[in-house]
């Protein structure tokens, strides 16, 4: 069960440039602020600024208790104005941070094998869900992780530090300058027949085009597969429902579900991509 | 009944105000589609601090809404076209309504149609169920038989929606006007005629927004409602001169997001306020406002809203 989220105001610890235009966020927050699940995300804002107006959905990139605090580790990549501000926001700043907020992953006992697919800055869900600790606890017997790490080209493979060393570790560059050179669903796509339909649990986090390509390659297996998906959000609490998405709700009807609610992590099967087409 | 009770034992708290029988704590309340259905902001405030909650637009049956996108932030404020989505009145009553009922806060129930006779079926539902405190009639639904113009956009068909739910319900009728009109003052005196205890203004102002590097609408139903701190003002001038124009309370939305923003409607003559969009914003919004109401008062010494609303001064002006 998710712990009860909160509005903390957080403490900008450290903001460090990793790649160009993407940047680590290192917040320290009240030790009341809960727990976040792997794939729950924050909405943060800047209470000092009268806009932006609405505060921005963030991934949880990694959480850790030490004495007296919590700390809150972001991966972002500046795509507008909102966070442009926040990659240049100063040690000591505050920010509003509400959460953790959203349904994360789940892993079903059975699963043998994860295969972590991420495009750019959809690693950081990823890697905390890896960092935390769930996915390899002693129960999960002899479980295997795989990750399949796509980007631009190899130095917007960010976050690759907090999956070397952990698991198996694939690569994918448009470039070919690390790995792969191509989509990573295409590097998938390529190792996919290895993997026992059965046992095996795809979770995934990147840019719409790869959701949609990972939709297609595994339309024909069984392989379960769950993906973090991002929409323009408000409220973040389900209040809104301006983040929805539509899904298949059977006998050919559309249903739309709150992204920040009912996700962000949904089975891939149920994401209708486009109800005017496919609908 | 349950606010005729309250009516005596209510101690008159210096933030206490009477909007048509309808006692609140203090006038601030949230405004629809922006709470929820008050479960949903419960981590963040203490719903029993609300003067009212007023929940999500409800249809007869429900609806699903608009295909994403559905919202898009704009210059100090934002647009959404979520198309009224919602569970549907029976599913409210079911599902919802009975967490609220462990509040003790008054609930208001917003309600739109399609067609009058929707509007009268939805209030009859409302009307049988336990902790419905009172009706908040949205207008600006578009009438399927009038070729999609909102019922609001008209003085009768405006009048005809409020008479409708009027003869429909004991509770009270606040009618929730639409600002997407010439003269708003005729669509207040219009259904101040037909019956309304109080109306609420404004709901969102109709606009747009396109992307230009894809040279799309930035939102797929093309246009949406625009809220925020950017409607402030309009909101403010409305409220103004429907208060000059009607007897009955005017309940003053649109772009509060501070203490402060809340009193100038007061001041101007609302008889309470509703708080949306400033909830997205920051969760604990209505409490912060409710704090900084009171903290003004003690300021200037006043010791009751009715010395407060309505005492701006515009001798000289
Ligand atoms: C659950 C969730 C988790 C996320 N996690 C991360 C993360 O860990 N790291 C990270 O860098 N980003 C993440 N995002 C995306 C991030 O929220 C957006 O990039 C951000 O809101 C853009 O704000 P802006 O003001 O910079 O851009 P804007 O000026 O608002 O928009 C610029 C561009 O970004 C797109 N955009 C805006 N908002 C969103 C959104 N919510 N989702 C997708 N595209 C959007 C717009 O279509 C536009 O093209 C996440 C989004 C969601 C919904
Ligand atoms: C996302 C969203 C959903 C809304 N849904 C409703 C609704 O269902 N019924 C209604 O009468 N008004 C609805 N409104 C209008 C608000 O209640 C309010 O009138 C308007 O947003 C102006 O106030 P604000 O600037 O404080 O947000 C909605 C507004 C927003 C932003
Ligand atoms: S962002 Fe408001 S419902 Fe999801």
């Amino acid at each position: 069960m998710a712990e009860k989220p909160s509005v903390a105001i957080g403490q900008v610890m450290e903001n460090r440039s990793v790649a160009p235009g993407h940047f680590l966020l290192t917040i320290q927050l009240p030790l009341s602020f809960a727990t976040p699940i792997p794939g729950q995300f924050v909405m943060i804002r800047d209470p000092e600024r009268g806009e932006p107006l609405l505060p921005r959905p963030i991934s949880v990139y990694d959480f850790q208790r030490e004495e007296g605090h919590a700390i809150l580790n972001l991966l972002c990549r500046v795509v507008g104005r909102g966070t442009s501000l926040f990659s240049r926001l100063n040690r000591g700043s505050t920010l509003t941070v509400l959460g953790p907020l959203g349904r994360g992953f789940t892993i079903d006992p059975d699963v043998r094998q994860v295969l972590l697919v991420a495009g750019g800055v959809g690693a950081a869900p990823l890697a905390f869900l890896l960092q935390e600790g769930s996915l390899l606890k002693p129960d999960s017997g002899k479980r295997k992780v795989t990750a399949y790490l796509g980007a631009g080209t190899s130095e917007l493979l960010t976050g690759l530090d907090r999956f070397q060393g952990f698991c198996d570790l694939r690569a994918a560059t448009d470039d070919g300058s690390c790995g792969y050179c191509g989509p990573v669903t295409e590097l998938l796509a390529i190792d996919l027949g290895g993997y026992d339909a059965k046992s095996t649990l795809i979770l995934a986090c990147g840019p719409a085009a790869m959701i949609r390509s990972l939709d297609l390659l595994l339309r024909d297996t069984r392989i379960r597969c769950q993906v973090s998906l991002e929409e323009r959000m408000a409220c973040g609490v389900g209040a809104c429902q301006g983040c929805v998405v539509a899904i298949k709700e059977g006998e050919g009807r559309i249903g739309y579900r709150m992204v920040c609610k009912d996700g962000p992590v949904f089975d891939i099967g149920e994401i209708l991509w486009n109800p005017s087409v496919d609908g | 009944m349950e606010i005729e009770a309250d009516k005596k034992t209510v101690v008159p708290g210096r933030l206490a105000v009477d909007i048509c029988g309808l006692v609140l704590k203090n006038p601030v309340m949230t405004a629809s589609g922006t709470f929820g259905y008050g479960e949903e902001y419960a981590p963040f405030c203490d719903l029993n601090r609300l003067g009212a909650i007023v929940v999500k637009g409800l249809s007869l049956e429900p609806r699903q809404g608009n295909p994403p996108p559905r919202i898009m932030e704009t210059c100090c404020g934002m647009l959404n076209a979520v198309g009224l989505q919602n569970v549907g009145v029976r599913a409210f009553i079911a599902e919802k309504l009975p967490f609220l009922r462990q509040f003790n806060v008054k609930v208001i129930a917003n309600i739109f149609g399609e067609t009058i006779d929707e509007y009268r079926r939805v209030t009859e539902i409302l009307t049988r169920a336990a902790g419905v405190h009172a009706i908040e009639v949205n207008i600006s639904c578009p009438n399927v038989k009038k070729g999609g113009v909102a019922f609001g956009a008209y003085p009768d068909a405006a009048a005809a929606v409020t008479e409708m739910v009027r003869g429909e319900t004991d509770l009270p009728v606040i009618v929730k006007l639409t600002p997407n009109v010439t003269d708003i003052t005729e669509i207040a005196r219009a259904v101040e005629s037909a019956g309304a205890d109080a109306v609420s203004l404004i709901n969102t102002l109709t606009g747009m927004s396109v992307d230009i590097e894809r040279r799309r609408p930035h939102l797929a139903n093309v246009t949406g409602g625009l809220s925020g701190p950017a409607v402030k003002p309009v909101a403010l001038r409305m409220v103004w001169q429907v208060v000059r124009s009607v007897k009955i309370p005017v309940i003053g939305i649109g772009g509060i997001m501070t203490a402060d923003d809340a009193l100038e409607f007061l001041i101007t003559g609302a008889s309470a306020v509703q708080i949306g969009t400033a909830n997205f914003i920051h969760p604990a919004a209505t409490m912060e406002i409710i704090d900084g109401i009171e903290d003004y008062m003690i300021r200037h010494r006043i010791g009751c809203m009715k010395d407060l609303i309505g005492s701006l001064q515009t001798d000289g002006c």
